[in-house]
């Protein structure tokens, strides 16, 4: 009997914890806060020192650390998850020369370095001089008080930073793909969006202002474009189709899935079924990119800007905008619950990250 | 991406009236998109510019839905 009790506890003790979902958004006032999706609970909130609202987070695999862009977009602040401490804080403007940075923000995937899009503005007494846009590369083991250790130039108009598997590699989607190499300072590699020459098929035009591709490790966005070869006032004319980057092995692909009739603002990629894209807005759709077209809709009660998903591919969880995530079915495209945001506050253009711990 | 991001001088149907020239398209109800659009200035002539110039404008007054009545107007010359 003592022996087979030793064996139970040591078998246990030996088995790897299996890691659960956990949500990662924020609110008003400048608050970040914990959900754990199994009990359909939020479980810790998170002061955020300083001004501002919660807009891009990021986190690294280990989940210890979340990077999170507020003071009206001009500091990123680090928070320990367990100890719940501000870590890491960028102040990215001085008294000469004011840096905005929007939702180009994001955390190398071993947690060393923290990529920064910065658009900076020199505040001269009478004038503002727009400057060049650039990558800030911090250390984060810096922490708080941080200075960028390097800053390299980048294009304008990137709307996101996402990571590669390489640390020193990140993407940055503005009117196209670029693929930064940070060692060398300069864009590596450029995969066209806006200036894609495709025959028949215009300019696609991407509202790309959340980040939700840690599940698949795909970049994925909606897009709209004119079908050129069609009347423009036919509804034909003007098409709703779905890009995505796979960050590991940094290839794009795309394909227009349905005449353009309703507004959608995001997408996320299930990591089981990589074919199965979700989008959100005021309905939720399933795309089926194989087959190119959306196959299942359902009608939301109200807007969400964000969209991400379960490990497992079978829940999806919809937030930003008002002061609630609901988590839907994948497979019936049904509400299974909600969770609110404390005392009713927006979520706003808080990004919604999972994490496994 | 079509637009330029942030304060942007974007003054094309999408608040009042949606891409496609109706109402199904936008934000439901227009409170789910208020905050969304003045934390990164997105419609600067709709909604007060909570990066620069209005940064207090939701100040304690978290809920759009639930607050939308204390929101104050704005003028030039504040």
């Amino acid at each position: 009997m003592n022996r087979c009790l030793f064996f139970l506890i040591g078998l246990l003790a030996s088995s790897p914890v299996l890691a659960a979902d956990y949500l990662l958004t924020g609110s008003r006032p400048n608050s970040l806060h914990m959900i754990d999706l199994a009990a359909r609970k939020l479980v810790r909130s998170y002061p955020i020192p300083g001004p501002g609202v919660p807009g891009a987070i990021s986190v690294a695999k280990d989940a210890k650390v979340a990077y999170v862009m507020t003071n009206h977009s001009e500091s990123v602040v680090g928070i320990d998850l367990d100890s719940g401490r501000q870590v890491f804080r960028a102040d990215m403007s001085t008294p000469e020369e004011r840096v905005k940075s929007m939702f180009g923000m994001t955390v190398s995937l071993d947690g060393t370095k923290l990529y920064v899009y910065q658009i900076p503005t020199r505040m001269k007494r009478n004038e503002y001089v727009s400057l060049d846009t650039r990558i800030a590369v911090y250390n984060t083991a810096d922490g708080v008080g941080a200075k960028p250790v390097k800053t390299f130039p980048a294009p304008r108009r990137i709307a996101l930073l996402a990571p590669t598997a390489n640390p020193d590699r990140v993407v940055g989607m503005g009117w196209d793909f670029y693929v930064f190499d940070a060692k060398a300072g300069k864009v590596d590699q450029t995969h066209a969006l806006r200036n894609w020459q495709r025959k028949g098929i215009g300019e696609p035009d991407v509202l790309s202002m959340w980040h939700q591709y840690e599940q698949a490790r795909v970049l994925s966005s909606p897009y709209y474009v004119a079908n050129t070869d069609a009347d423009p006032s036919s509804p034909e004319g003007f098409k709703v189709g779905i890009l995505n980057f796979d960050l590991d092995t940094e290839k794009v692909s795309y394909a227009e899935l349905a005449n353009a009739d309703t507004a959608i603002f995001s997408s996320v990629v299930n990591p089981v079924k990589r074919n199965e894209v979700f989008t959100v807005m005021n309905q939720i759709f399933r795309a089926d990119m194989a087959q190119k077209k959306f196959v299942q809709r359902a009608e939301l009660g109200h807007t969400y800007y964000a969209i991400n998903i379960s490990s497992d591919g079978k829940e999806l969880y919809l937030g930003g905008a008002l002061d609630k995530v609901a988590v839907y079915d994948t497979a019936t495209l049904t509400k299974q619950g909600e969770i609110g945001m404390p005392e009713g506050a927006d979520q706003s253009i808080s990004s919604m990250r999972m994490i496994q711990r | 991406m079509g637009g330029v991001i942030g304060c942007t001088t974007t003054f094309d149907p999408g608040w009042e009236i949606d891409a496609f020239g109706g109402l199904a398209s936008l934000c439901q109800p227009m409170e789910a998109d208020l905050y969304g659009c003045t934390d990164p200035c997105w419609w600067p002539a709709q909604l007060a510019d909570n990066m620069n110039t209005s940064r207090d404008w939701t100040e304690g007054k978290n809920s759009a839905l639930r607050d939308w009545r204390e929101l104050q107007t704005l003028f030039p010359e504040d």
